[in-house]
Order: C-alpha cells, then sequence, then structure tokens
C-alpha cells in the first residue's frame, strides 16, 4: 500500500477502528471479555501535543501502549510513519520502539541499580547507537537541557520525584525518537515541577516533537494542542486535529 | 567505557550479594568436590599408565616342579616372549616385636631387569643380600617394622631366624600388603635355604613382545611354553594369566570411578537447581525491568545475554575459588586411591584437560541451568512484563484447605508461604532431598554390607585356619590339635589347586577346591542356588560366585574337564555360593581325595575358647608347638575375625566415601535452602512491615520463617526417603558390580531415617536463622514502603 507518512499534511500516526480485549474475570453475572478500547479511529499529525483524557478505566494507558507497541491491538490497524504495527513481530517492533518511540512512565521506571546518566544512555546502548563514548556525551547533554547534568551519578533513590522524571524524559529522548509517550508524567510532582516539566515538554513540540500524553490534569491539558478524550474505551472527542 | 548493561549486572549482584554469596558457595562445593573426583580420576589413570605399564607388568607366571637356566634360555628363545625370569614364593611367618603376621618371600632370579617386572627400590640395599630382608614399602607399617630393624622370619615349622631389614623396594604388580593383611618381602635363595625352605625357583614368568595380544592369545603362549618344559622333563603344575596390561584392582578402580562420576553429576545437577532458584527469583524481581528495557528497545536476546552473562559470571567466580580446592582434595584422594593399587603419586601433576575441563564445567553450570528460566523471562511480551504486579497470591489455595480450627494463622501463614513460589520450593526440596537420599542409601548399604558380610562369614564356624605344609591323616591331625588347652574344635581339610580345562583346550587361572565331608561343623558356606554336598554324590562341584565370575561356563548343571596335579578328571556342577571375593570350589572330600590320589588332610580349622586376637594368636602357637613336637609341619594361619575385619574394612571404605559425598549434597542443599528463605523473605518485606504494624512480634516472625523452613524440611525429608528407595538399589547393583553382593534393602532403616530427620532439623534452623534475623531487622516504616 503506498506510504504518505512522509507528505507534510499526512497524520503521523493513524488509529482504524482498533479495539483491544483482554480476557474477563470469570464467575456468574461477568462477561468472559473486558474490552478495553473499541472502535478507535484516530490520528495525529507531526508536531502535535495531544492529552489523552478520561475517567479511570476509560483506555487512556492501553491507548498508550498499542501506540508505543508495547500491547497489540485485538483488533484494527495501527500505522506509525508508515507502518503498520500490527504487521511486525515482536522483534522488529522492539528495534522499530527503540528508535521511533521515547516513553516515560507514570512512576518513572528507572532501573535501580543504574545512575542517571547510565539510565539515558540505555535505550542508545540497546539500539546500537554511537559509540560508548558518544552515547555517554549524548546522555550528559540531555540531563543538562533538563537542567539534572549535577545529578547525573547518582541512583535513582538519591533522587527526588521530579529528578526522576527528568531523567526519566531525558532516556525517552535518547534516541533522538520522533514520538514521544507519556503516561501521567506530572501525576507524581508537586505543581511547580510539573509545571517545568510541561513547559520542557511544550519546548521539545516547537522543535518537531510529537508527544501524546495521558493525563488528567487541567494544567497538563492546558499545554497540549489538542485533547482526545476517552470513555468507556471510545474516543468521545478529538479524534481529528479538527474535532 | 563500560556499557551500563554490564554496570547494571555487577551491581545487581551487588544488590544481592548475600544470596548470590550463598548460591556460588553452594557452587564452588559442589564443584570442588566433583572437580577433584575428576582431578583424581585423571591422576590415578596417568600413574596408572607411567607406573604400571612402564614397569613392565608379567604376562604369565608358569608353576613347575623345578627351573633350571636352560628351561629359561629355551623360554627366553620363544620368539612370542620378550623376556623371562625365575622366581620363587615362600609363605612365611615375620615376628616384628613380638607381633606375628603371615608373610610372602620372593625370591627372584634377576633382580634389576628392566625388561620384566621392574622393582623400584626405595631406600637401603638394594639388590637384597643374603642373610638379609628387604621390605615392600605397603607392608612396613602393617608389620610395624622400622628400616634397620631386626625382625624374625620363619618357614613352616622352621626355627625363626633374625634378619635385618636392609632395604625398602616397591613392586607395583603387588596389591598393597596392609590391603592383603600380608607382608611381602625379597630375599636371596641362600636366605631362603636359611630359613629351611628350598631355594630351587619353582616359577617362570615372561612377558611377551606383542603388547596389544589379549589373554587368551598370552594363555597360548604359556602352553607353548609349558610344552616346553614338559620336553624338557619338567612339570607345570599351575599357568597363571593375569589380564594384560591391567593392574589386579584396575577394574575395581574404574568401577568405583564410575560410581563415584555419577554422584559428582548428582552434585552438580544439585547445584543446577540452586541456580535456576536463584535466577529465578531475580527475574522474578526484575520483570517490570524487564518490560521497561523492553519498551525502551531491548530485544529478546540482548536481555537474555545480560542474564546469561550474570550466570557465567557466577560460574566464573565458583570456578575460580573451587578449582584450588578441588585441586588440595584431588591429589591427596587420588595418593589413597592410589595407595590401594600400591602406587605412589609422586610428583605428577593433574593432567591441564582435568583442570580445564573442571573450569569449563564449573563456568557452563549455571548458564545451562538458567538458560530456560531466562529465555521464558525473555519471551515476556513488554505489556505483560509492566502490568507484573510482584507478590502472587499463590498458596491461597492451600491455606483455605488448611484452614482447620485446630492449626493457629500463623501456621496456617507459614504452610501458604511455603507453597507461594511452587517450581522454587520443589526445587529446594529436591536439591535438599537429593543430599538425603544418598545418605539414606549409603547407610543402607552399610547395613547391607555388614549384613552381607556377617552372612558371608556364618557359614566359616571357625576362628583359625591353618595350612599342613606337606599334608598329614585327617584323623591324626585333629588328635592332636584336639588335644590343645584352648582348642574347642576342629575339622581337617582337603585343598587342591586346579585349573579348569575350557573348551578351546586352553587353560584357565589356577583355583582352590576345598573338600568338604559331608558333615562340616567348622565351614557351611550357604547355598545360593543349586544344592550343596549331599550324601552319595561323586564328582560334583559347588562353585563360588566370584568364580563363576571368572570361568563363566562352571555355570549350574555344567560338566567340566579340571586338572589336579595334572590329572583331568570331569565334575558336574550342583550349588552356587558366596564366599567373598576368593574364586574357589567345594567337593566331597573323597571325590577330591580320589582325583588327587592323596588321602592326606592339607588344611586344619579350629576353634578356639578364646576371644581376643592376642588369646587366639597365643592358642595359634600352642598347637604349632604340639604338630612341630609330632612331626607335622604347619605352614601360615589365619585369624578369621582379622580377615573378616579387613574384608569389612576393605568394603566399608567404598561407603564411607558415599557418606562424604552425601555430606556434601546435604551443605549444598542446606545452602539452597537458606537462599530460597531470604528470597522469599525479601519478596515478603512489605508484607511483613503489615504483619509488624499490626502487632506481630519479632519473635512471631521468626517463628514464621523457621516453621516455614521446617515445612520445606519435612517435605524433603519425605521426598528423600521415597527417593532412597531406587537410590538404594543402584548402589548395591553397583557395589554388586564393584565388590560383592550386597542384599537388596529396599526400604530405608529407621534409625537412619530419624537421623537423617534430626539433621534436617538442624540445617533447616540453620539456613532460616538469617533471613528470620533479616525479617526483623528492617524498621517497620521502610518494610512497607518496599518497592
Amino acid at each position: 500500500m503506498p506510504s504518505n507518512a512522509d507528505s507534510p499534511s499526512a497524520p503521523l500516526i493513524v488509529l482504524d477502528q482498533v479495539a483491544k480485549t483482554y480476557p474477563g474475570p470469570s464467575g456468574p453475572g461477568l462477561s468472559a471479555q473486558f474490552h478495553a478500547l473499541a472502535g478507535i479511529d484516530l490520528e495525529i499529525h507531526r508536531g502535535d501535543f495531544v492529552a489523552v483524557v478520561g475517567a479511570s478505566g476509560s483506555g487512556k494507558s492501553t491507548l498508550l501502549n498499542l501506540l508505543g507497541g508495547i500491547d497489540r491491538a485485538s483488533a484494527g490497524r495501527i500505522v506509525i510513519g508508515g507502518r503498520d504495527l500490527g504487521a511486525a513481530s515482536e522483534r522488529e517492533l522492539t528495534a522499530w520502539r527503540g528508535r521511533n518511540v521515547g516513553i516515560v512512565f507514570q512512576f518513572f521506571q528507572l532501573l535501580p541499580t543504574l545512575t542517571a546518566v547510565e539510565n539515558v544512555m540505555l535505550p542508545m546502548d540497546f539500539a546500537g547507537i554511537g559509540s560508548s563514548h558518544d552515547r555517554r556525551r549524548r546522555a550528559r547533554a540531555l540531563l543538562e537541557r533538563l537542567h539534572i547534568a549535577d545529578q547525573a551519578d547518582k541512583l535513582p533513590a538519591a533522587l527526588s520525584g521530579g529528578q526522576q522524571q527528568r531523567v526519566a524524559v531525558a532516556r525517552a529522548l535518547a534516541n533522538d525518537p520522533p514520538i514521544l509517550l507519556a503516561d501521567e508524567p506530572t501525576g507524581n510532582l508537586d505543581s511547580r515541577t510539573a509545571d517545568a516539566l510541561l513547559d520542557g515538554l511544550s519546548d521539545l513540540v516547537r522543535e518537531g516533537l510529537t508527544v501524546v500524553m495521558v493525563t488528567h490534569e487541567r494544567r497538563a491539558m492546558a499545554h497540549a494542542s489538542r485533547a482526545v478524550s476517552l470513555a468507556d474505551g471510545r474516543i468521545v472527542s478529538g479524534a481529528r486535529a479538527d474535532a | 567505557m563500560r556499557s551500563p548493561r554490564w554496570s547494571k549486572m555487577r551491581r545487581d549482584a551487588s544488590l544481592h550479594k548475600a544470596r548470590t554469596a550463598l548460591v556460588v558457595l553452594a557452587i564452588v562445593v559442589g564443584l570442588a568436590g566433583a572437580g577433584a573426583l575428576l582431578d583424581a580420576w585423571a591422576l590415578v589413570r596417568q600413574v596408572t599408565a607411567q607406573t604400571f605399564v612402564a614397569s613392565r607388568p608379567v604376562a604369565a607366571t608358569l608353576r613347575l616342579d623345578r627351573v633350571d637356566d636352560a628351561l629359561l634360555a629355551r623360554v627366553r628363545d620363544m620368539p612370542a616372549v620378550a623376556a623371562v625370569r625365575a622366581r620363587r614364593v615362600v609363605f612365611a611367618s615375620i615376628d616384628v616385636d613380638g607381633r606375628r603376621t603371615r608373610a610372602q618371600l620372593f625370591s627372584l632370579s634377576d633382580w634389576n631387569s628392566r625388561d620384566i617386572g621392574r622393582l623400584s627400590p626405595e631406600r637401603g640395599t638394594w639388590p637384597p643380600r643374603d642373610g638379609e630382608i628387604v621390605l615392600e614399602p605397603s607392608s612396613l607399617e602393617f608389620a610395624g617394622a622400622r628400616f634397620g630393624q631386626s625382625v624374625r622370619v620363619s618357614v613352616g615349622d622352621g626355627a625363626p631366624v633374625a634378619l635385618p631389614l636392609t632395604g625398602i623396594t616397591r613392586d607395583v604388580s603387588l596389591p598393597p600388603g596392609w590391603m592383603d593383611h600380608a607382608v611381602y618381602a625379597f630375599v636371596t635363595p641362600a636366605t631362603l635355604a636359611q630359613l629351611g625352605a628350598s631355594a630351587a625357583f619353582n616359577e617362570i614368568q615372561f612377558v611377551v613382545r606383542d603388547s596389544t595380544l589379549d589373554r587368551d592369545a598370552v594363555r597360548r603362549i604359556a602352553n607353548e611354553a609349558r610344552a616346553l618344559t614338559e620336553q624338557a622333563g619338567g612339570r607345570v603344575t599351575n599357568i597363571a594369566v593375569p589380564p594384560p596390561g591391567e593392574h589386579a584392582h584396575a577394574a575395581q578402580m574404574d568401577s568405583l570411578s564410575m560410581t563415584q562420576g555419577a554422584f559428582a553429576v548428582m552434585t552438580l545437577l544439585v547445584c543446577a537447581l540452586l541456580v535456576v532458584n536463584l535466577i529465578a527469583a531475580m527475574l522474578a524481581a526484575q520483570t517490570r525491568e524487564i518490560g521497561v528495557m523492553k519498551a525502551i528497545g531491548a530485544s529478546a536476546r540482548q536481555i537474555g545475554a545480560l542474564y546469561l552473562g550474570f550466570a557465567l559470571a557466577i560460574g566464573v567466580v565458583a570456578s575460580l575459588l573451587a578449582l584450588p580446592l578441588s585441586i588440595a582434595i584431588a591429589r591427596p584422594y587420588a595418593a589413597m586411591k592410589l595407595d590401594m593399587l600400591n602406587f605412589l603419586v609422586g610428583d605428577v601433576a593433574i593432567p591441564v584437560w582435568a583442570l580445564a575441563l573442571q573450569f569449563l564445567i564449573g563456568c557452563l553450570l549455571p548458564v545451562v541451568a538458567a538458560a530456560l528460566p531466562i529465555a521464558r523471562a525473555c519471551r515476556l511480551r513488554a505489556a505483560d512484563a509492566l502490568r507484573d504486579i510482584g507478590i502472587a497470591a499463590d498458596g491461597g489455595h492451600l491455606r483455605r484447605r488448611f484452614s482447620l480450627p485446630w492449626i493457629g494463622r500463623p501456621l496456617q501463614l507459614s504452610i501458604g508461604n511455603a507453597f507461594r513460589k511452587r517450581q522454587r520450593i520443589l526445587l529446594t526440596v529436591l536439591a535438599l532431598a537429593a543430599g538425603g537420599a544418598v545418605f539414606l542409601g549409603a547407610d543402607n548399604l552399610r547395613s547391607g554390607v555388614r549384613d552381607s558380610v556377617a552372612q558371608l562369614f556364618a557359614g566359616n564356624r571357625h576362628d583359625v585356619a591353618l595350612r599342613l605344609t606337606d599334608g598329614a591323616d585327617a584323623a591324626r591331625v585333629e588328635t592332636i590339635a584336639s588335644a590343645v588347652p584352648g582348642v574347642t574344635a576342629v575339622q581337617a581339610l582337603t585343598r587342591a589347586t586346579t585349573v579348569l580345562r575350557r573348551d578351546d583346550g586352553l587353560d584357565g587361572d589356577a583355583f582352590t577346591v576345598v573338600g568338604l565331608p559331608l558333615s562340616s561343623p567348622l565351614l557351611t558356606p550357604a547355598v545360593l542356588e543349586g544344592r550343596g554336598i549331599a550324601a552319595g554324590d561323586g564328582n560334583v562341584l559347588v562353585v563360588s560366585r566370584s568364580l563363576v565370575k571368572n570361568e563363566p561356563t562352571l555355570r549350574l548343571g555344567a560338566d567340566v574337564e579340571l586338572r589336579i596335579d595334572d590329572a583331568p578328571t570331569r565334575w558336574r556342577v550342583v550349588g552356587l555360593v558366596d564366599v567373598g571375593s576368593q574364586p574357589l570350589a567345594y567337593a566331597p572330600v573323597a571325590a577330591l581325595n580320589a582325583a588327587r590320589g592323596d588321602q592326606r588332610a592339607s588344611a586344619l580349622l579350629l576353634t578356639t575358647a578364646a576371644r581376643d586376637p592376642a588369646a587366639q594368636l597365643e592358642t595359634i602357637l600352642r598347637v604349632r608347638a604340639a604338630f612341630d613336637e609330632a612331626g607335622i609341619a604347619l605352614g601360615g594361619s589365619e585369624l578369621m575375625s582379622e580377615t573378616r575385619r579387613a574384608f569389612e574394612d576393605h568394603l566399608l571404605m567404598v561407603v564411607q566415601f558415599l557418606g562424604v559425598m552425601a555430606w556434601a549434597m546435604i551443605a549444598i542443599g542446606g545452602i539452597g535452602l537458606a537462599s530460597t528463605m531470604s528470597v522469599g523473605v525479601l519478596e515478603r518485606t512489605r508484607e511483613i512491615g503489615v504483619m509488624r504494624a499490626i502487632g506481630a512480634s519479632d519473635r512471631a516472625i521468626v517463628t514464621l520463617v523457621q516453621v516455614e523452613g521446617l515445612i520445606v524440611a519435612g517435605l524433603a525429608w519425605i521426598v528423600s526417603l521415597i527417593v532412597s528407595m531406587p537410590i538404594g538399589h543402584l548402589l548395591a547393583d553397583a557395589f554388586g558390580r564393584v565388590m560383592f553382593a550386597v542384599p537388596m534393602q529396599t526400604l530405608p532403616n529407621a534409625r537412619g531415617a530419624l537421623i537423617w530427620g534430626a539433621m534436617l532439623l538442624v540445617v533447616s534452623t540453620i539456613a532460616c536463622l538469617w533471613p528470620a534475623r533479616r525479617a526483623v531487622r528492617l524498621p517497620t516504616a521502610r518494610a512497607l514502603a518496599y518497592e
């Protein structure tokens, strides 16, 4: 199928009737399957800063996992940068994800036995980008940009929540991916730190990064260029940029 | 610059250094033990090849009525023969500082030949001089002799002669004197004459040119030599052809090494179980980290390499620590085994290939063991790994099942905790049970050996066996012996040395036939198959199991030809007995005497009133005096209690080794339990924090951990009882092939089971001490916040 992913007007991310179901709990009165997402149609363009909002259990994190190739859709198609994620093997998905997607987890998920700079080097290490020296230099530069270079050689346990989240953002940017996925990045931060992080993300968007951020905070939504609302696994608004 | 992946591996190990160190320690114990066995085996093989083969062992020995230089030259000139020598062996007694033991004196025509049966002088005079004696070093300590002292040697009823001990020389073709409870010594023909024995050589020994010839081929050459002898007017009474190039105990040593090898493999398997537990626990704790790494682009191969690298690092560290330990154990152990072969380990080094193989196995063992759990973890999808909630709810159904009013909540909790991670507990139970099963199996075998020896010697209802040098009238012999104070029962016996004439016309090795009267109160071998000697029997044989091993044609019902004093006679095999390792047969005394053409008794059995060996020896001296007065020459004597003790000790040496292996495996199992319990406590840190927050005392927490450990130990006890049964069978079977048949005891004996249970109690308590302490040491607040 011809790809128009490189066309400036073409969406970078396209979801076409995507659904995700899980085996449900068994028991009288309980359904055999749980529909986390159903009939999702979504387009995200390059440079969008999309906030995915919705109540708890609406499918926000599931949507993020599908966009990152961490999980697979039960139905529908997900095409990102012209690549159909459903057609890729696990190995191909992993390799693609390493170079094309940066992920910021809600609870930071830094490796506890690696220092900040080593955590940031790790994605470059897995992707085989640059020499060891180059990786360390880039990692320090990223930490510098996020104003945390002075904590580079500390283990995560010695960092505050905000510092850990900035290291997580630096790690997500390590391989210079076009897409950044963030799951409640400000959920465990105080307001000042949260604002600083969101400002940083906005700066990155202005530089061309596409950000999809799951959040339920108004201040976060205010930074986004667009909001996609989810309820009971379905998009109720914001599926397209003009929506 | 170091990759962050390897920094992670290093720091992960450091984070759980105690647990990792425990597993490394267990592997070191296992590798050191298994490595020592491998190194010792390799060293024994090397020394055996260098020592025994290099000594040019005798291929055949012909016993003749007389040997002269001409005959020796004719045998030497045979094309197939490389070297010859003449020999005489005389049975004697040696008295050292009042301690009397039996001896074999060897006299050779060529003491320094490099082409046949090389001897190795170690100290003093060589060759022996007239009027002096040189001892084989393996007999020195047994005889209680010291270099340079004077020993008193007597042959038959001849007067003892004092001979100075002027040399120590090793003959690697002889088994160790201490093992055979005999003193081996070298004297000149003139010294033999001084002792009143015949000084003329009566044996020809030779080595063949072609070292690849099999035993039958050598036998054919020996028969040609016999023909030459008979042409020269001589008479060959016996031909002995040992398995070419093989030490007398080589087969036993190989079988023993194989059995030990099997246990070495078992020990390594137990170590592998511990590695699986360690890696599985580590992977379980790091499931979410694995998910994160996959999310940021790590491939399954990269993650696998990380954890396999960790396993390899454990292997390398354990191997480096185990290598010097195994060398330190291997050399003395090899020296002990070589001592049983009468070899010296000397400066021979453990072959490099054995050390390299040991190192390689040690490095790869954890990698192979960890491969499956790592592969499983690598196949985890990122989404599933990130969803991992950590502590599983396993064991809940068991907790509910055990929810009985009389089982308190804490015990229910311990039971549930014990089964939380079923695979981990299973591996821990197996590791502990393996050591226990070997312990119980060895204990059963020990009892079996003792029972077998008791059964074996049950038919020997005599205390002393004496050889009559020239034979004498049976009734007269019995009358003389009965009159000696301290002798309570006597029985004269006939013995003859015979050879089996095989179907191919060759003669087998010589063995003894004992003539038994119908009523034989002092010697009644237990019949295993067929029947014993019965009234009306003519030429029938009851053969020993070990004889049938050497001569399979002597099966039950077989009709065979024996050559007794060169005269062929036909016999039928009617029964099978077990008399230990001696190849011999029993026949009706009348039939044997008729075959020999001699009615005289050649041996005397007696029982004594005295029960302790020293007093029994006094009785023997009185018997000797009585026979001396009657003009009947007595040869060597054998004290049954000493023979039985030596026999039993020899067998129990193998069992002792099994006991040592069991202890090593129990230690490894105990370390595994400690490691498992510490992982379990770590995983439940928050849970323990909650319990402390709601009022559980330190003692309650410690009891919880200890009880959980006891439950695991209890399961291991049950499993080991079950597993010990097939292991006991395997051990008895292997023992039977290596040594001699032992009755198979299916069930572990109660005493052993109780001792093992008590040991498990101690092992469990010690293993759980440290994890239990850890459980209460962490402040409650930190425990609650533990992630």
